[in-house]
């Protein structure tokens, strides 16, 4: 175990109200594994992550639960709850960038436009270690040339904006790993990459994560990525985490309705064409959840999904708040059609 | 097959790069260069390409966002007569337009936040002078009601809807003046996935209930797989391929369709790590500075000298299909079936 998160809520307390954006949040982060979270926008993914560095802005905060980072140090391990440091605080930012770092969706809006791109790395290198400029230099050369960038040498002198798209997540993926962290959280790395080039930061994640032996918590809301990379995952909706379990469990034996209703609603590859080579004339209707996200708001009593669930029981899902049922091996969804079974 | 809407043959945007005090051209990007195509009635015509491909750029030429540098763009008419869009002075451009609309990538951009919905949706209605006062809500809210809006929202602003209605806004806006072709550039890659299967079958949908022709421009494989009848691939400023959905998907003739399709992740754990996808080096080349020969060449994997120095052209291989590959006939490619047997 690496990071554990129990009951996590982070709240954002704007003029018009209090947005529970993350809302009772369990999850489990395995050292060396990969976990994806998954979710439309609003889900509170991403709060989630930021609420484990301690990166969430005012107005939000988190208001109760914890967040167990289980460091291993000189043979020994001991445990800090990092949603009890000050996030501004000497602790935080000792694991922040190099105990756990992360990447961001945009690379263009989390690097500085007004440095060169070996001047924001060796300071990543000389924050956290004791080297001298010119050995942080020559550190900052041999990540870059290891992420897969063409002659790092001279890219050190580069700005940001003199990078394509895919160099610069390349880059980033540089900065967050020159410490070799324990966790690196991706918060939606490659969504803005076309595909090739998508497919090219996943393997290189991939390959670094054996390399390091390090945990990545993937947030993203493209499910053919998660199955393509992850060994468990989460899928969030409103603030929690409606079913958790390894990939095989959650994309083969789907339980709960919001995340089933999820994998129905995006074409797959193929699919049409075979239907076309069978002679239909014309694709199926796709299939679409009723509805729409509710306002953060005006979140619905009981099962947040229960407005838009086809299987609601009436009387109970607008009710209850449903309890997370266990499926058997780490499989769980939070889902009253369930409650039954497991007794 | 329908009759032919519109016969793209030649088409070129080339965009200056200017230099210096005098402004003086020292090179030009060529967004799209020569591309041929035609769009039949009643059909959607899926356009894909990563970024940079030009596939955006194509869409606007078409409308006269921007003027092509060459090339026709023959449109056929209701009243039976043809036009060339390229050639024809802006003004008379203009008349078509009611013909032609275009649907946005991000609904929250493309909508005027100081203008109601009745104002958005009833705008195109005023220029061309279809209808005012009464007759015009009765308008907006019968076209509101087509794609699952609600009529008495008329008087409130784009902010006050979700992503998903504001994409249906624009695309009420689009209808307003029962075009014959409408090209949506993107129209469901800002979407979450729920609301983006909604508007892929309200799209569908509405094809059928006005005769709808679709040029659905999109990078999303899985999309444009479902929605289209034929696609086309782009890259790089080139047509490089051009079939029916289903042989363009599950026999390819171009190895950067087939390396495409393979690098589209699926949702399925039991898929990965067959070696299935086929690693494409580098990036996509420089619209300003296209490598000699096949554009594709320093990525391609079955790369021959002649590739090098000769660029392909596009070219017919059997009905329907065209591809801009030297060794088409002898590649023997894999599709999107292939691995499952």
């Amino acid at each position: 175990m690496l990071v554990e998160i129990k009951d996590l809520h982070t709240h954002f307390f704007t003029r018009e109200g209090v947005v529970r954006a993350v809302d009772g949040v369990n999850l489990d982060i395995r050292r060396g594994k990969t976990l994806c979270v998954v979710g439309e926008s609003g889900c509170g993914k991403s709060v989630t992550a930021f609420s484990v560095l301690q990166l969430v802005g005012k107005p939000g905060r988190i208001v109760s639960g914890s967040c167990l980072y289980h460091r291993q140090a000189a043979g020994q391990t001991d445990v800090i709850d990092l949603a009890r440091l000050a996030p501004h605080g000497p602790e935080i930012r000792r694991i922040r960038g190099r105990e756990i770092s992360m990447i961001f969706q945009e690379p263009m809006t989390s690097l500085s436009p007004v440095h060169t791109i070996g001047d924001q790395l060796s300071e990543v290198v000389l924050l956290h270690n004791q080297v001298t400029r010119k050995e942080a230099r020559q550190r900052v050369v041999e990540m870059l040339a290891r992420v897969g960038i063409p002659k790092p040498a001279e890219r050190l002198d580069s700005y940001p904006f003199q990078l394509s798209g895919g160099m610069r997540q390349r880059a980033m993926i540089a900065l967050a790993l020159a410490c070799r962290p324990s966790l690196l959280i991706a918060d939606e790395p490659t969504t803005a990459l076309d595909v090739s080039i998508q497919a090219q930061i996943l393997d290189l994640i991939a390959e670094l994560q054996r390399e390091l032996n390090m945990a990545v918590l993937f947030i993203t809301h493209n499910l053919g990525v998660v199955a393509e990379i992850a060994d468990e995952v989460a899928v969030m909706y409103l603030g929690q985490v409606v079913e958790f379990g390894d990939v095989l469990s959650v994309f083969r034996d789907t339980r709960h309705p919001y995340a089933r209703a999820l994998l129905g609603s995006i074409p797959t590859l193929g699919q049409s064409t075979r239907l076309a080579l069978q002679g239909a004339r014309q694709a199926a209707r796709m299939y679409s959840i009723r509805g729409m996200v509710p306002h953060p708001f005006a979140r619905p009593q009981g099962c947040a999904f229960h407005p838009r669930c086809e299987a609601a029981i009436a009387g109970q899902c607008d009710r209850v708040a449903p309890p997370a049922v266990q499926l058997g091996d780490g499989h769980w969804a939070r889902c009253w059609l369930h409650a039954g079974q497991a007794g | 097959m329908s009759e032919k809407l519109l016969e793209v043959s030649g088409l070129k945007k080339h965009f200056p790069i200017q230099r210096g005090f005098l402004r003086r051209i020292v090179g030009y990007v060529k967004a799209v260069d020569d591309v041929s195509f035609d769009v039949y009635s009643g059909e959607t015509l899926g356009l894909v390409g990563e970024s940079g491909c030009g596939k955006t750029t194509l869409g606007r030429s078409l409308i006269r966002i921007y003027d092509p540098t060459a090339g026709q763009a023959r449109y056929h008419t209701r009243a039976g007569g043809v036009v060339d869009l390229a050639a024809v002075s802006r003004a008379e451009v203009r008349k078509y337009h009611s013909d032609i609309r275009m649907i946005f990538q991000d609904p929250s951009s493309s909508l005027n936040p100081r203008m109601t919905v009745l104002e958005i949706v009833g705008e195109p209605l005023i220029n061309h002078r279809l209808a005012a006062g009464d007759e015009l809500k009765d308008r907006v809210a019968d076209l509101l009601r087509r794609v699952g809006l609600r009529p008495e929202y008329m008087q409130r602003y784009p902010h006050a809807f979700s992503g998903g209605e504001r994409q249906r806004i624009g695309i009420a806006r689009a209808l307003a003046l029962n075009p014959r072709l409408v090209i949506c550039d993107e129209a469901v890659s800002a979407l979450d996935v729920s609301v983006q299967a909604q508007t892929l079958n309200l799209l569908m949908d509405l094809r059928e209930a006005f005769g709808l022709t679709y040029i659905f421009v999109a990078h999303d494989l899985s999309v444009v797989e479902h929605i289209s009848d034929r696609v086309a691939v782009m890259y790089v400023g080139l047509m490089v391929e051009q079939a029916p959905k289903a042989l363009l998907y599950s026999a390819p003739l171009h190895p950067y369709t087939e390396a495409l399709l393979s690098a589209v992740p699926r949702p399925d754990p039991t898929q990965r790590g067959q070696g299935r996808r086929i690693r494409l080096l580098g990036e996509v080349a420089d619209p300003a500075h296209p490598p000699s020969g096949c554009y594709f060449h320093p990525r391609c994997s079955y790369c021959l000298d002649r590739c090098r120095v000769e660029r392909p052209p596009l070219r017919e291989v059997g009905a329907g299909r065209s591809v801009a590959c030297h060794r088409a006939e002898e590649l023997s490619l894999r599709g999107v079936l292939a691995e499952r047997a």
